[in-house]
């Protein structure tokens, strides 16, 4: 019998941390997951306008969980409440409560509310993940290696906003193919990805990403940067005169800011004339605030991995800013259609392609099942988990 | 101008004169003082900035060293040594530690030159800055300035680079502070001066790189010229700026390049010096000696006046002594106010003048004598004749009475006769004297002067022709338009008469008798000529003496009389005479002569003068 017992209870304490373990593995209801969001969200009565893009986005985010589902065209149906989560608390441009709901026919989340900060800052952000004060914050691409270095949990997604300098319409009198294709050249897109985006970002030589097109290798940027300022003087050599050019960025995007700057520089090697311009916030995407400037730096987010709807989308985001082919894509376009649009655009060099970002997400330490969303798919808060005792990251 | 005028005027210009040299001297001393003030303010703000300068470059020197021996940057550095080392890490560094250690410029530079990361420049990490692996030995070099381009254009830093060195790589640590007008704000400017730092970024001036302790200095463009030379030639000058129509606004400028001693000047230090006070002084003490110059010139003038007046009053005394003397007052006396020359003058006078009178009491004892003695002489001369005839008469009477009766009758006759005819020249005798006594004032009326003569020559034509004696050719040149005269018409009468009867008497053997009158400016003229025996000297200069004559008969009344007519009336009788020639008499008669006083009977003790009255 003490033996038995004995042997028992060694195959207690044997089992214990194995079930422990599965225990852990396990899907966990309950706990409230605090995120922060850097966008102020005034109003969430579907009849209000965002005021700014980065709302916008928001306003999309936290329809996707209060209303019970998403049409083609990326508006919500149903009532507001009959998603995964409904509101408990709200108040505008602040914060923002939601419980979990009971009914959803989707199944209850395991999160029992959600708590949205709003308005907070970057760097505020980083470093509330950093002191474990919220469990869920979007992370510039530019500062993913330094949380990481800091010990914040860091997902990223696939590369899927494009950031690219676009000419405007009003530029065209003032600067040729030749003296568009000059400054592409001269742009060191490699030290923009390695320096500017601390390597979390690749270069980019098309319109849509490698891993969606399949194809973007064949508009590679030249290898080095001292080819790129020959090629840029080359062809500048065949223009007698070569214009001083305004160079716009979004003045709330550090982001856009430093690589409008380091831009500037690479063209001075060249030859050509940059000056930089702080744009209004959200007036770089607005094609009336481009008058005053030849160029500026967009951030264009891919909205779908099917490659045609995805490039006609940055197409029509593009086309608010310079004159270019925006007409949508058939919807049974094949590859060579979607690659043949874009070697027409490419070829006017009135959109120069720099770089490749992905959506960084800092996470804490307690937060379970999280995947990065696709392109045109939401944060997927329904399906995280909060770990009661977090033993290990995810 | 009087002798007191003429004094006071020179007192005065000698005080003015004195007022100016020292206004003018005061006002030298004080610009000589003051622009040597000017010069040790200037002198020592250089100084100030020199050693400021010197402070900020060793401050600067210690904090890129203190970079350079931190942990972090040795970490960095010795990260970097290894190979394939990723400097992207770095990239952002710069920027937190230059804030930390309060420095404007701050890059990491790799060892091939390479920016690693900029704080002024954080576009152009991986641009080189092949400037910083030239130099050898930064530990020595200390810091200076630099030209550095950043992003917002070229600016000017206080640099200094510090070497981390880890094997045979070494990392550069390269930072600095911007050289503007922060710098400026920590001199203490002593009143009156201001500093300004141009900062050479650019071939051409721009006004906009003119700073002063607030930000760009106003009215740049007026330093353009100075800060021009300094670009073609950097070396210490100087140059006066006028900032308005008004002198007063000016300031002189004193400009040093910077680096000392180089030809590629990056800054030029400025250090201004106002004018204003200087000038301001200077006024102030202008405007000061000018009104102690009023006061001192007001109280000169009073001074002035007094010491002249004091000076001048013994003068004056004497001059009015002097007049009065000449006005016939000999017994003027001066007062004698000390021993000094005036004094000694004033004193002569006085003697002088007692001995005048003294000598002329003499005189006019010895000439009353002499007067009398004439008068004697001519009474006893002119009693004599008549009373000779009288005795001789009387005998006759007396001898035909006692002897010859029968004839007495008859001799009686003859001899009352000669008696009445005697008596009757006595009685002339003492009319004329009493005639002489009793001249009468002229009573004036306009009257014809041709008129009288014409009268006169006519009164004496029968005696110029008379039988028995040689004819007295007169002839008249009068003339025309001769205007009316006041005067009494019977005494000129009387006047000429006597002329007339002098000149027949002085031509006994005959002879022309001319009367001519002429026209002066305020005066009528009379001459009357003969063509007599003449006069000698002594007697012209004695013929219008009371009772002197040069004849055998007459008074010597007759030319007396004419000279007190023509006194009366104001006007005045000379005589020219030539022996053997003949004699002439001018009498000028004023037109209208000033009021006519009572003219007493000319002292006929007293001589006058004899060739002109």
């Amino acid at each position: 019998m003490s033996r038995r017992l004995a042997a028992s209870s060694a195959t207690i304490l044997f089992a214990l941390p194995l079930v422990a373990a599965a225990m852990a593995k396990r899907p966990h209801y309950g706990g409230t997951l605090r995120v922060e969001i850097g966008a102020a969200v005034a109003s969430l009565e579907p009849s209000t306008t965002p005021a700014n893009p980065e709302e916008t986005a928001a306003r999309t985010e936290i329809d996707s969980l209060i209303y019970e589902s998403r049409d083609a065209d990326g508006t919500f149906s149903g009532a507001q409440g009959s998603g995964p989560f409904r509101i408990s608390d709200w108040q505008p441009a602040k914060e923002l409560t939601l419980a979990a709901n009971e009914k959803f026919s989707g199944g209850r989340p395991y999160v029992d509310a959600i708590e949205i900060a709003m308005n907070r800052a970057a760097k505020d952000r980083l470093l509330d993940l950093e002191l474990n004060k919220t469990d869920f914050a979007k992370i510039a691409p530019q500062d993913a290696r330094h949380a990481a270095e800091r010990g914040v949990r860091v997902s990223t997604s696939q590369p899927d906003e494009l950031i690219a300098l676009i000419f405007s319409a009003g530029s065209a009198d003032k600067t040729t193919d030749a003296v568009r294709e000059a400054v592409s050249a001269a742009i060191d897109r490699s030290a923009i990805a390695n320096f500017i985006l601390q390597k979390t970002g690749e270069p980019a030589g098309g319109l849509l990403p490698q891993w969606i097109s399949g194809t973007e290798f064949l508009f590679a940027p030249l290898a080095t940067p001292a080819d790129g300022t020959a090629k840029a003087k080359e062809l500048l050599g065949q223009n007698s005169s070569v214009p001083k050019l305004v160079l716009g960025y979004d003045s709330a995007d550090p982001l856009a800011q430093a690589i409008a700057e380091r831009i500037a520089v690479n063209a001075k090697e060249a030859g050509i004339s940059i000056t930089t311009q702080a744009l209004p916030q959200g007036a770089a995407a607005r094609s009336a605030s481009l008058m005053q400037t030849d160029a500026v730096i967009a951030r264009i987010g891919i909205s779908s991995a099917q490659p045609g709807i995805a490039l006609s989308n940055v197409l029509a985001t593009a086309a608010t800013i310079t004159e270019v082919d925006a007409s949508p894509l058939p919807s049974n376009a094949n590859a060579q259609d979607v690659l043949d649009r874009e070697r027409a655009v490419m070829k006017t060099h009135r959109i120069v392609p720099l770089d490749w970002v992905p959506q960084v997400y800092g996470l804490s330490a307690r937060v379970r099942d999280w995947k990065p969303p696709a392109p045109g798919e939401t944060w997927p808060f329904a399906d995280v988990w909060l770990d009661p005792v977090p033993q290990a990251s995810q | 101008m009087t002798f007191r005028s003429k004094l006071f005027v020179n007192f005065i210009l000698a005080l003015l004169a004195s007022v100016a040299l020292i206004t003018v001297a005061v006002t030298l001393i004080s610009r000589k003082a003051f622009d040597q003030l000017n010069r040790d303010h200037t002198k020592a703000l250089i100084q100030q900035f020199q050693l400021e300068f010197d402070r900020r470059k060793e401050e600067v020197q210690h904090r890129v060293k203190g970079i350079a021996e931190e942990q972090e940057t040795t970490a960095m550095a010795v990260d970097l040594s290894r190979p394939n080392s990723d400097v992207s890490v770095y990239v952002n560094d710069a920027h937190g530690v230059s804030q930390s250690h309060q420095l404007d410029f701050l890059d990491f530079v790799g060892n091939d030159g390479s920016i690693i990361s900029s704080q002024e420049s954080p576009a152009r990490f991986g641009y080189k800055l092949d400037w910083v692996t030239q130099q050898q030995d930064w530990a020595s070099r200390g810091a200076f300035l630099l030209k550095i381009d950043t992003q917002d254009g070229p600016q000017l830093g206080l640099i200094a680079v510090s070497t981390v060195r880890v094997g045979d790589r070494n990392l550069y640590v390269v930072g600095g502070e911007r050289l503007d007008q922060k710098f400026l704000s920590s001199l203490v400017l002593p009143d009156g001066t201001r500093a300004l730092l141009y900062l050479n970024l650019e071939p051409e001036f721009q006004s906009a790189n003119l700073l002063n302790q607030s930000g760009p200095a106003q009215d740049a463009d007026r330093l353009a010229s100075l800060v021009q030379r300094e670009q073609k030639n950097p070396k210490p000058q100087s140059e006066r700026i006028v900032w308005s129509v008004y002198p007063v606004n000016a300031e002189e400028f004193y400009a040093i390049p910077l680096p000392e001693n180089s030809k590629d000047m990056l800054a030029l230090f400025l250090v201004g010096s106002s004018q204003n006070a200087a000038i301001a002084l200077e006024r102030k003490i202008r405007w000061l000696a000018v009104a102690v110059s009023a006061v001192g010139l007001l109280f000169g003038l009073l001074l002035s006046w007094w010491a002249a007046k004091r000076v001048t009053k013994p003068v004056q005394e004497l001059v009015k002594g002097t007049q009065d003397v000449a006005d016939g007052n000999w017994s003027a006396r001066v007062p004698v106010h000390g021993k000094d020359e005036i004094g000694q003058l004033a004193k002569t006078f006085n003697g002088m003048t007692q001995q005048l009178v003294e000598q002329r009491d003499r005189l006019v004892q010895v000439e009353r004598v002499a007067a009398w003695r004439e008068l004697a002489r001519r009474l006893a001369h002119e009693l004599k004749n008549p009373l000779f005839p009288l005795q001789t008469t009387v005998e006759n009477l007396q001898t035909a009475h006692d002897h010859s009766p029968a004839e007495f009758d008859e001799v009686f006759r003859e001899s009352t006769g000669i008696l009445i005819t005697e008596i009757q020249n006595l009685k002339t005798i003492v009319t004329r004297f009493s005639d002489f006594a009793k001249m009468p004032q002229p009573e004036l009326s306009p009257v014809n002067l041709n008129e009288i003569v014409r009268n006169v020559v006519k009164l004496f034509e029968a005696q110029f022709s008379a039988v028995g004696r040689p004819p007295i050719t007169p002839e008249l040149h009068l003339e025309e338009n001769l205007p009316l005269i006041q005067a009494d018409a019977t005494l000129l009468h009387r006047a000429i008469e006597n002329l007339v009867l002098n000149a027949m008497d002085a031509m006994p053997a005959g002879g022309v008798l001319m009367l001519r009158t002429m026209h002066t400016e305020d005066n009528v003229r009379l001459e009357v000529s003969d063509t007599g025996s003449g006069l000698t000297p002594e007697e012209s200069e004695r013929i219008f003496t009371p009772y002197y004559t040069s004849k055998q008969h007459g008074t010597g009344l007759g030319l007396a009389i004419v000279q007190a007519v023509v006194a009366d009336h104001g006007g005045s009788i000379s005589v020219e005479s030539e022996t053997g020639v003949g004699t002439s008499f001018h009498i000028d008669l004023p037109i209208h002569p000033p009021q006519i006083k009572v003219t007493p009977a000319p002292p006929i003790l007293v001589e006058q003068p004899v060739h002109k009255a």
